[in-house]
């Protein structure tokens, strides 16, 4: 038989809810009120007291957004941004987060490593973003997408080896030992025999590059403000060039905002464990 | 002669592992180490991009004297303290708390737990757009639901005071599920049979948390802290897109101002010994998450 919970006990679970809730609403309310205000007609933007549901839905500010072909442009550099950098990440950092671990290194020097791709994730970027401005004006690559790719590659290759060392050191070594005897070479132990089995860590990285990479916006906007300008840029430009364009300003952060959300639904434990990546293990 | 297969394969296969780690290694020096080398000539060199093309020669530690003494500079710090202060703060004790209270496995607690991470995905620029948008004084939902409980709501981009607190406000919108991840995991991970030992020898709830639960989050909490702290320092994104550092100075923070410097004034020498003074910082920092993730406590 159940047992009836005390008066107290359910006092307790009435707050416990009420808590749960205000949190939900406080993040559920904006989103959906930047939603809102990307189909609510312009007029409606600045009347007292605020329209918060609007009476009349358009799109019109979505069909702005898609006539505009500056836009558009912008949608398709940070597409090509995205898609580059995630491929050569997991290309190379993979392999070299192999390398690493098969390499036998000793303690100190496997430490020495792991700090060094701590101060990369944790340095003042901002330190490295003009010198790296001054080299892209040099190599004339100023303004093109390849600043923006390399640049963000900084980032997420030591970010994606780290994740995939720490993946790799702890693979049984019998896996491997098997292939060895065989006299399988490093690339086909790579290949056929390791690369098979962490491959969930490999999407897990893959998405949490090109999440790092859709959202980037200190080296975008540093080296690319204008043809090769991507949606981070244009999202953040609303502020200062244009006065403010309430409606085409949340569309846009919509457009922007929407990928991630689906990427965080249906792919969350992969996301999470690339964010947290670092503080929890694992 | 036999060799033993193990040793042979081992010395055979180093230089294919040098090959697969060499790619990843030199972009990472041409893209992070050799701009941080150049970074650090910079800060001894006087050359502003808008008067002159080329470095307009060595200056030594002036560019660091003149910047520890320029008053934006300084108010920037202040600036990044409290903000950063204020919102790590909130962002502890709102995460931890979040945890506990979303602990479980249920499919609810589980739909919870999806919904409160949301914030942390949307891009840091995005969210500043959309908190721009909350807090308008005239037209935002924030001050209109202020105004339906009868409060007038603050001009919240506009005074000095307030931005702040916006900034703050946003930083904590965005930043508390991580926390909540983060402690989530750690609470989770604490063995329940400690509990119940706890509960047979008939400790509150409260005295549980105080003297089972958090000394033994504490090492995980502090990496989180340190974690998030550098975190915000270092972003530079949602301040640009909520408040471009105003009104006035009153939201610049060590990164916007170094941004501002060197990319929209062109004062390279200036913004690289700026930059520097913050990386000594970021480096203390940097060595103590690097001591907490080692350290057996």
């Amino acid at each position: 038989m159940r047992r009836r919970k005390s008066f107290k006990q359910r006092i307790y679970s009435v707050i416990h809810g009420i808590v749960l809730a205000v949190a939900c609403l406080v993040v559920i309310v904006p989103l959906g009120y930047l939603i809102i205000n990307s189909i609510k007609l312009p007029r409606e933007f600045l009347t007292i007291p605020p329209t918060i549901l609007p009476t009349e839905v358009t799109f019109e500010h979505y069909q702005d957004l898609i006539d505009d072909k500056k836009t558009v442009r912008y949608f398709q550099n940070s597409l090509t941004v995205a898609v580059w950098t995630t491929g050569v990440t997991i290309l190379t950092g993979t392999l070299a987060a192999y390398g690493l671990a098969r390499m036998r290194l000793s303690a100190k020097i496997l430490a020495l490593v792991t700090f060094i791709f701590l101060f990369i994730r944790f340095y003042p970027r901002v330190t490295t973003v003009i010198p790296f401005f001054l080299v892209m004006r040099q190599f004339d690559l100023l303004d093109t997408v390849w600043a923006i790719i390399i640049g963000q590659l900084g980032i997420t290759i030591p970010f994606v080896t780290w994740l995939m060392l720490v993946v790799f050191q702890d693979l049984p070594s019998e896996i491997e030992e098997a292939a060895v005897v065989d006299g399988a070479s490093v690339w086909q132990r790579f290949s056929r025999v390791v690369l098979p089995i962490v491959m969930p860590s490999v999407s897990a990285a893959a998405i949490l590059t090109a999440f790092l990479s859709w959202n980037e916006f200190l080296i975008a906007s540093s080296v690319a403000r204008r043809k090769a300008s991507v949606l981070s840029i244009a999202v953040a430009s609303f502020v200062s060039d244009k006065g403010i364009q309430w409606g085409p300003m949340a569309a846009m952060s919509v457009v922007m905002i929407v990928p991630m959300i689906v990427f965080a639904l249906f792919a969350q434990k992969y996301l999470i464990r690339g964010i947290t990546f670092g503080a929890v293990k694992g | 002669m036999l060799k033993k297969p193990a040793t042979w394969h081992r010395r055979h296969d180093v230089p294919w592992l040098i090959a697969f780690v060499l790619p990843a290694f030199f972009i990472v020096v041409a893209v992070q180490f050799y701009p941080l080398a150049y970074s650090a000539v910079l800060a001894a060199q006087e050359w502003t991009l808008t008067k002159s093309q080329e470095p307009e020669g060595f200056v030594g530690l002036d560019n660091f004297v003149e910047e520890l003494g320029d008053e934006t500079f300084r108010r920037s710090v202040r600036n990044s303290v409290l903000i950063t202060g204020g919102a790590v703060i909130l962002e502890m004790i709102l995460g931890v708390c979040l945890a506990y209270l979303t602990m479980g496995s249920s499919w609810r607690m589980r739909a919870v737990r999806t919904l409160l991470i949301l914030p942390m995905v949307i891009a840091p620029v995005a969210a500043g757009t959309l908190w721009r948008i909350l807090l308008n004084y005239r037209a935002g939902l924030v001050n209109h639901l202020l105004g339906l409980i009868g409060v007038q709501g603050p001009e919240w981009l506009a005074s000095p005071d307030w931005a702040l607190v916006s900034v703050i406000l946003l930083d904590t919108w965005q930043w508390t599920p991580f926390v909540l991840l983060v402690a989530g995991a750690a609470i989770a991970s604490i063995p329940g049979d400690l509990l119940e030992v706890a509960a047979i020898d008939g400790a509150s709830r409260w005295k549980t948390f105080l003297y089972i639960e958090l000394p033994l989050l504490t090492p995980l909490l502090l990496l989180t802290l340190v974690f998030r702290m550098l975190e915000s320092l270092l972003s530079l994104d949602s301040i640009y897109s909520l408040t471009f550092g105003g009104p006035g100075y009153s939201t610049y923070t060590m990164t916007f101002y170094i941004y501002t410097q060197g990319l929209r004034n062109f004062n390279f020498g200036a913004a690289a010994a700026s930059s520097w003074i913050f990386m000594a910082f970021a480096s203390v920092s940097i060595a103590l998450v690097f001591w907490f993730q080692r350290k057996d406590w």
